[in-house]
């Protein structure tokens, strides 16, 4: 599968590569993505089939990028990794067609968790 | 006048805590060792602003040598190998990640920030009209680090103090 990471902190891309090996994911072809802006660019270019992205990045947040794909009729698998954690982002999420929503600090049994029913 | 929810020092602690078990010490054999509050040690330090239904600021600080490791553990490389940029992104992140925390167990309709970042001590930037609400002080491998939260002061309006 080609997974499109999008964090506007290369660290936390890298850590998210990481955990993905830690729990078990090897061998998908990833993509990365610096700001909001680049993840709906590339998504649209690339055709991922699953988006992991933070929700707070500049030029767009990860929802405004959610959004942006929906109305444009892409239904990739898109999710959540953020530090920010409260109900009524949950719900936006959800709302706007988000699959998970995995909390920063995160381990590789919670991306076990999300991602076995994903990934397979 | 309402009473907010704002997160203590022991829900700063158990934040803080998450991030050592996930990130800088997932063995769990070098942990955050608390201190009582000394003079401030920071070298450098990150913030992100919260706005909203609470108005204030998260901080980060540590030493400069902490910084070096806490990239390194989070890189999974030698502390050696830590550019200045990777530095500047892991302090950010930690900032980040904490403020999310705090952000969460604040009342509804608060904003974050992206995180700022400042090679310099704590003491190089001031929050205006800020009053620090709350601050978590410890040692990692003998380095100290900090967390405070500082709250915009809600007596303070435009045009002078009410």
């Amino acid at each position: 599968m080609k997974i499109l990471i999008a964090d506007d902190s290369r660290v936390m891309r890298q850590i998210v590569t990481r955990t993905l090996r830690q729990a078990g994911f090897d061998g998908h072809d990833l993509v990365e993505a610096a700001d909001g802006r680049e993840a709906y660019d590339k998504t649209v270019a690339e055709s991922p089939d699953l988006v992991i992205s933070d929700w707070n990045m500049p030029e767009m947040t990860g929802v405004e990028v959610l959004r942006k794909l929906r109305a444009a009729g892409n239904d990739v698998t898109f999710g959540f990794v953020t530090s920010e954690c409260t109900a009524e982002m949950q719900a936006q999420a959800e709302a706007a067609g988000a699959k998970f929503f995995i909390v920063k600090p995160f381990t590789a049994e919670r991306f076990d968790e999300v991602f076995s029913g994903i990934l397979g | 006048m309402s009473v907010q929810t704002v997160p203590n020092v022991a829900d700063l602690a158990e934040m803080v805590e998450q991030v050592w078990t996930s990130y800088l010490d997932p063995e769990g054999v070098e942990p955050l060792i608390p201190v009582e509050k000394g003079a401030n040690s920071s070298e450098v330090h990150s913030s992100v602003s919260i706005t909203g239904s609470w108005q204030g600021v998260v901080v980060y600080g540590s030493s400069q040598e902490a910084a070096k490791q806490a990239a390194a553990a989070f890189l999974a490389m030698e502390p050696d190998e830590v550019s200045a940029e990777d530095l500047a992104d892991v302090l950010g992140e930690l900032a980040n990640i904490v403020g999310g925390n705090v952000k969460a167990m604040l009342p509804a309709g608060c904003f974050l920030s992206l995180p700022q970042v400042v090679l310099a001590p704590e003491s190089a930037s001031r929050y205006p009209s800020a009053v620090q609400v709350a601050g978590l002080y410890g040692t990692w491998k003998g380095e100290p680090i900090s967390v405070t939260m500082w709250q915009s002061r809600t007596d303070v309006k435009e045009g002078g103090v009410a």
